[in-house]
């Protein structure tokens, strides 16, 4: 976007000659013309003015400086060169306050090599501050939409499952039963939160909620079977509620449960149930395949649950970016200003994940490690360092005999 | 042949059947830590009041990966537990039973908590018995210095003279579950059906010695045989041994199951 130019002088072949050079200068600026004072603040109310080249007398009493001082009222930043025969007349030091950056006389040395050579130096001044200036206006445009938007997505994330179910894991559900030759059967996924928060809830192998669990997770047969690490089967009288174990609304009146644990990790907890197969019953052989299946469903939802993290993440660290940036009042923020407090949301996060192997100051410092890899070397780098590990891996696995 | 001396009479009325039922062999005297999903008391009061038994008060922790434990309410976190204290309970009813609860908040049992608890229940509790039917998978102890950690600690039970009883995790085709991995420091249980709960054997297999009854008494999957229900039944008859002779050491724990084993020469157990 070109810089605009406002001449103002009450006399038409003065304006027409400005006009004249600027246009052949090569500047590529856009260029307004007024003979006086009201149609001059009429243009300065309707558009952005960057350099405003002024005659001192206007005529009709009024003045160039007197006119600078009512355009900066719409145009705060305007710069200005003031043209006059009566240069000595004029307060410096009040019209330098008001945004004059040049005098020319015409009297003395007013040509067109003076004159452009003024107005380059102006517009050479204006240039990155107004740049600054855009990127300021951009950046607070940007903020303010993220602002907006970040309380729905969270508002929308948090309307979500907080263990997202897939829908293979559902599938799996299903094929169980007709492998099995059950009945029906049910998910029951708890989640705790990093606020301590419970969630639980069961799903039908259509994917429908169960309307109430009814039963607290700790006094569950889901919670029993979550302790074993491996599929368990009740049958007959068995299946009733005693003291310690509370049976759920879906499970009651049951003549067998086959239940076995996805061993997801981190605070959630999934158990796939399957009920009721006719005479014979469950025998070993469903037991092996619902434990080989579950930990099929097991990798699927970590999957699932570590997509969801890299998300949190993600937000929480746009979340930190922006408590930053308002801190950086008047200027943009830059990565300087914005990395730390990204960094240490991004750390919180790390810590309030369960499934993580590593600490987080670690998993920080090889994050940190690979980004300045990446920018001072590029993606070939990082390929590289990936091999690294890779081979390094590989030669930890080969000494200590793990598979 | 040598006729046979007094000794040989005294020996020869040293039976398995007649230390266990003993009199004195209640288990009174005997801290058992019993480190699984958290006990639910009542339940247990219910049931021993009703038999018209008395009980020990049951205390306990609930225990997270780091940060200090955080009080017991008298809640499981998980059936399991109270089952699993029910067994020891039903067989060493003179026993003093702690609740580690390292399945607690947080869900799932991680290798640092049972550490903790572990810690917990030898230097504060001062325990001589420690049940572990909770197994830790061995995915979670790929990482060496955790396996180490886990070894050191049980290592520390065994020469403080504490005696840990752990599950062997037997179902699975290729992972081994830990600590019932480390047989060496700790006494490894696996499942079998016993005619009767005091009955067990020893079958070294796979880092796995004892095989002990594995259908408990309380809960729907009780009577479903499991080395976590077989694991406090080794740990109540040890209790048993322990209030005749309170200071005996790991290994002559083992020793004594060892011979009550061989001197029974019991049926083979069904398998399960």
């Amino acid at each position: 976007m070109s810089e605009t130019v406002l001449i103002v002088d009450d006399e038409e072949s003065v304006r027409r000659t400005f006009q004249e050079w600027l246009a052949s200068s090569g500047l590529g600026v856009a260029v307004f013309a007024a003979a006086d004072a009201e149609s001059a603040l009429r243009v300065a109310s309707e558009r952005p003015i960057d350099l405003a080249i002024l005659d001192w007398n206007l005529g009709s009493g009024s003045d160039g400086l007197r006119l600078l001082e009512d355009i900066v009222e719409f145009q705060p930043d305007v710069v200005a060169i003031l043209v006059t025969g009566f240069a000595g007349i004029a307060t410096p030091l009040q019209a330098l306050r008001m945004g004059v950056r040049d005098y020319l006389d015409k009297n003395a040395d007013l040509n067109r090599e003076t004159f452009l050579r003024s107005v380059r130096t102006q517009l050479d001044r204006i240039r990155p501050a107004r740049h600054a200036r855009a990127l300021n206006r951009a950046a607070t445009e940007f903020r303010a939409a993220v602002q907006n938007v970040l309380p729905l997505v969270r508002t929308a994330a948090a309307f979500n499952d907080p263990v997202p179910l897939p829908e293979a894991v559902r599938a799996l559900l299903r094929f169980l039963i007709r492998a099995t030759g059950a009945t029906d059967g049910a998910l029951i996924v708890r989640h705790l939160g990093a606020d301590g928060a419970e969630a639980l809830a069961a799903y039908n192998p259509a994917g429908e909620a169960h309307p109430a669990v009814g039963v607290a997770f700790s006094r569950s047969l889901a919670a029993s079977v979550v302790s074993h690490q491996e599929p368990m089967l009740v049958s007959g009288p068995e299946v009733l509620a005693d003291g310690a174990v509370e049976l759920a609304a879906f499970e009651i009146g049951r003549a067998s449960i086959l239940a076995a644990p996805l061993p997801v990790g981190g605070g959630t907890s999934v158990v796939l149930e399957l009920f009721d197969k006719p005479a014979p019953g469950f025998a070993p052989a469903d037991r092996s395949l619902v434990g080989a299946a579950t930990e099929i469903g097991a990798d699927l939802l970590r999957h699932a649950l570590a997509e969801r993290q890299t998300s949190r993440l993600l937000f929480d660290a746009v979340d930190a970016a922006l408590a930053a940036s308002a801190g950086v009042s008047g200027a943009v923020p830059s990565a300087a200003d914005l990395l730390p407090a990204a960094m240490e949301q991004l750390r919180a996060g790390l810590t309030a994940d369960a499934n993580a192997v590593a600490d987080p100051e670690t998993t920080l410092r090889l994050v940190e490690a690979v980004r300045a890899l990446a920018v001072r070397h590029g993606p070939v780098a990082v390929e590289h360092c990936v091999r690294m590990v890779t081979d390094l891996r590989k030669l930890l696995d080969g000494i200590t005999g793990v598979a | 042949m040598t006729e046979p001396t007094v000794f040989d009479e005294l020996f020869a009325k040293l039976t398995p059947d007649r230390i266990l039922s003993d009199p004195r062999a209640t288990g009174a005297g005997v801290t058992v830590a019993v480190i699984d999903s958290g006990v639910e008391r009542s339940v247990l009061e219910a049931k021993f009041a009703a038999a018209a038994a008395p009980l020990l008060p049951i205390e306990g922790a609930v225990f997270a990966p780091t940060g200090p434990p955080a009080a017991y309410t008298g809640h499981q976190s998980s059936p399991h537990g109270t089952t699993v204290a029910d067994i020891i309970l039903t067989l060493a009813p003179g026993a003093k039973l702690y609740s580690a609860d390292v399945f607690g908040p947080t869900g799932s049992c991680e290798v640092e908590t049972v550490i903790a608890a572990l810690r917990h229940a030898i230097d504060v509790w001062k325990v001589k018995v420690v049940n572990l039917s909770l197994g830790v998978p061995e995915h979670k102890l790929q990482q060496l210095p955790r396996r180490q950690q886990l070894l050191r600690a049980i290592e520390e039970a065994y020469f403080r003279d504490v005696l840990v009883f752990a599950a062997a995790h037997n179902e699975h085709p290729i992972t081994r579950s830990f600590p019932a991995a480390f047989a060496t420091p700790l006494i490894s249980v696996d499942k079998g059906v016993f005619a009767d709960p005091l009955q067990f054997a020893y079958r070294l297999h796979d880092h796995v010695e004892f095989q002990a009854h594995g259908r408990g008494y309380l809960g729907p999957f009780a009577r479903e045989p499991a080395t976590s229900w077989a694991t406090p039944h080794l740990a109540g008859i040890a209790a048993r041994v322990l209030s005749l002779k309170p200071d005996l050491k790991p290994f002559e724990i083992k020793t004594i199951l060892y011979w009550m084993f061989r001197s029974r020469q019991g049926p083979a157990p069904a398998a399960p």
